[in-house]
């Protein structure tokens, strides 16, 4: 099992190279970065199923002791996670090859290789079992991300990427601070020692770093007032790198807070929690209805959708942890392919602007069928994938009478299907608009997209299928996050 | 270019180099046991790298090539103890005793700082590089940008 864990860490890094070292010789680059995602992806698979039957695994980095050195814990929450982070960003390459290098496309050249590079930081985020070495996977995913975020140069990315630098830059040094206070506190990093250590400091300390690290990865996580970076970055990028960033990037943020909150046993700070996520699913579901750029909505509902999350995650019920998991494994994929349409809509009209497009349901059916199955899934409708994710949210809510967040929730699904709905009409239904105005069009491999989005939707649809042995595992893994007993067992002993 | 004013500095950067290489060869070596190491060798070689592109002379070109294979051989030291069934990164120490040089400690930590040197020199030369190049000027060209409209 080891073998599947570094496998997971180090193939999209030797793709990420080998795809550098193929440069211009297309077929070589794709291949390598290919074969190295889909090794990556294949291997998360195998480690799910072994972790579900066997146990948490955990990995001694060279052998060192954990009070000394790093371990990757592969334990059921990120055995869970982790393949469909994985799978997200192998269809999302397919995509990109699809595409080409095309005004909406990401340079090949450089996509691949980052994307890679990003995968590696995810897998060694989501596996490791001690705070610096999160802090490192972090950076490894953002140093990527900047450069995929403004390769192409152009003035709006240019701008947007300086803010997202920014930001980012100033929770990483919050993280750093954060890691120095902890370490002051506790005298270790490691997680499973912190699940021991953090309960015995004094209620103010311990509050205190939660509050800090709730910042930090609420950061990451764009949630309530530290958003506004997110919907002005992630509409410049190309189509790919939004739809990677969108399924992934924030939802790193979430699954930290996720793991470091219930293991260190935060659960004074769930009211707190609970408001800012009731705030962040309003807010960012009313943001959605304002826009009229099919990116733009996206990229708010990105925001509305972490509400749910952290709503689960606020209640520190068994049920709501739950839940947040399941919508976790959800949302990454349906994020994924709303954006893919969103680039599959660019590519056929040449823009995503509501008010410039038209008619796609006539002209394009099966785009309007790729766009519909997700989009009503994020929504929450059944017997869709967000369907069973938001009911397991809800449910913990009510099990936990905690009335004001489940109508929250209730409130901000039916916005996010009313913005839904305006994408639909504004872009499937009406009339096509004249295509003289001078848009460029960019055709690409239309079969290769198409393909890659089938997949993805397929995938959305499977999880759908398979909800109610996935609800049992998120049930199982958050069990484990809640009693922190055997993560410390398995990761000491 | 800074060569056509200063012919003291072409020179002294010239004279300086080798001692440099010097400095970071045994960098690397040291960071077995004392301050130092593969990335703090890769800086110092890197900084040579530098100064003699703003100096004009020549310099290695091929950044791309080493940072593969310097990642190539860092992943392959990592990864190579799971074949024989210890934890992933685990590494072999070896002590040589020889004529000259007495006891000699190394081990598989050895290649694994040559990997992360050959990395860190390989990124300082592809950024030159791509300093170096006018392609990240080029202005827009164009192309549709879904905000251009609205900002």
């Amino acid at each position: 099992m080891s073998t599947l864990i570094a496998a997971t860490i180090l193939t999209p890094l030797v793709s990420a190279v080998l795809g550098l070292a193929a440069r211009t010789r297309t077929r070589a680059r794709d291949a390598a970065t290919l074969v190295g995602l889909g090794t990556a992806a294949a291997a998360s698979l195998m480690l799910l199923v072994r972790v579900s039957t066997e146990g948490t695994h955990v990995v001694r980095v060279g052998g060192w002791h954990p009070e000394l050195g790093i371990v990757l814990v592969a334990d059921l929450f990120a055995a869970l996670v982790l393949p469909v982070a994985l799978t997200i960003i192998f269809v999302v390459e397919l995509f990109a090859i699809g595409q080409r290098r095309t005004a909406w496309g990401a340079n090949p050249e450089l996509a691949g290789p980052l994307l890679g590079v990003m995968t590696a930081g995810v897998s060694l985020a989501m596996l490791t079992g001690d705070l610096f070495t999160l802090f490192v996977a972090f950076e490894l995913i953002l140093v990527s991300s900047y450069v995929l975020l403004t390769h192409q140069g152009r003035r709006a990315q240019i701008r947007a990427g300086m803010s997202y630098v920014a930001m980012n830059l100033l929770a990483s040094t919050l993280f750093l601070f954060g890691l120095a206070f902890i370490y002051a506190a506790t005298g270790t990093v490691n997680l499973a020692l912190l699940t021991e250590r953090i309960p015995e400091l004094s209620e103010g300390v311990r509050l205190g770093i939660g509050a800090w690290f709730f910042v930090v990865f609420g950061t990451k996580a764009a949630v309530f007032p530290l958003f506004s970076w997110l919907p002005d970055a992630y509409p410049t990028a190309p189509t790919t790198i939004t739809a990677v960033f969108a399924g992934l990037l924030t939802k790193i943020g979430i699954y930290a807070m996720i793991r470091f909150h219930t293991l260190t046993g935060m659960d004074r700070l769930g009211s707190v929690m609970l408001i800012v996520a009731g705030v962040t699913m309003v807010v960012g579901a009313l943001g959605a209805l304002a826009q009229s750029d099919v990116k733009r909505i996206l990229s708010f509902h990105i925001i509305s959708q972490i509400g749910y999350m952290l709503m689960g995650l606020g209640l520190f019920s068994a049920a709501g942890t739950a839940g947040a998991i399941l919508f976790l494994v959800h949302h990454m994929p349906v994020k994924t392919v709303l954006f893919l349409v969103g680039g599959l809509i660019e590519n056929d009209q040449g823009t995503g602007s509501l008010d410039r497009s038209g008619g796609m349901a006539a002209r394009r059916p099966l785009i309007a069928a790729l766009f519909a199955i997700p989009a009503l899934s994020l929504a929450g409708l059944p017997p869709f994938s967000g369907f069973v994710a938001k009911f397991a949210v809800i449910s913990a809510g009510i099990e936990a009478a905690s009335i004001p967040i489940v109508v929250a929730a209730l409130a901000a699904g039916a916005l996010t299907l009313l913005s839904m709905a305006k994408i639909w009409i504004g872009v499937f239904w009406g009339s096509s608009p004249d295509a003289s105005d001078g848009r460029e069009t960019a055709p690409g491999n239309r079969r290769t997209m198409l393909a890659a989005t089938g997949l993805a939707v397929a995938g959305t649809l499977t999880i759908s299928l398979f909800a109610g042995t996935l609800f049992d595992l998120s049930l199982r893994a958050s069990d484990d996050l809640r009693a922190p007993d055997s993560y410390r067992s398995a990761v000491l002993s | 270019m800074i060569v056509a004013r200063s012919p003291v500095f072409q020179l002294g950067v010239q004279s300086a180099s080798p001692l440099a290489v010097i400095v970071g060869v045994y960098l690397l070596f040291a960071g077995h046991n004392n301050p130092g190491g593969g990335f703090a060798a890769g800086l110092v070689l890197g900084a040579v790298v530098t100064l003699r592109t703003v100096a004009g002379l020549q310099r290695p070109v091929y950044g791309p090539t080493l940072i593969t294979g310097g990642t190539l051989l860092v992943v392959a030291v990592a990864a190579a103890p799971l074949l024989w069934g210890d934890p992933l990164l685990d590494q072999k120490v070896v002590s040589v005793d020889a004529p000259v040089l007495g006891t000699i400690k190394t081990g598989s930590a050895l290649p694994f700082d040559i990997g992360v040197t050959a990395i860190v020199v390989g990124l300082v030369i592809a950024l030159l590089d791509g300093l170096s190049t006018s392609e990240a000027l080029v202005p827009d060209r164009g192309s549709p940008s879904p905000h251009r409209s609205s900002s």
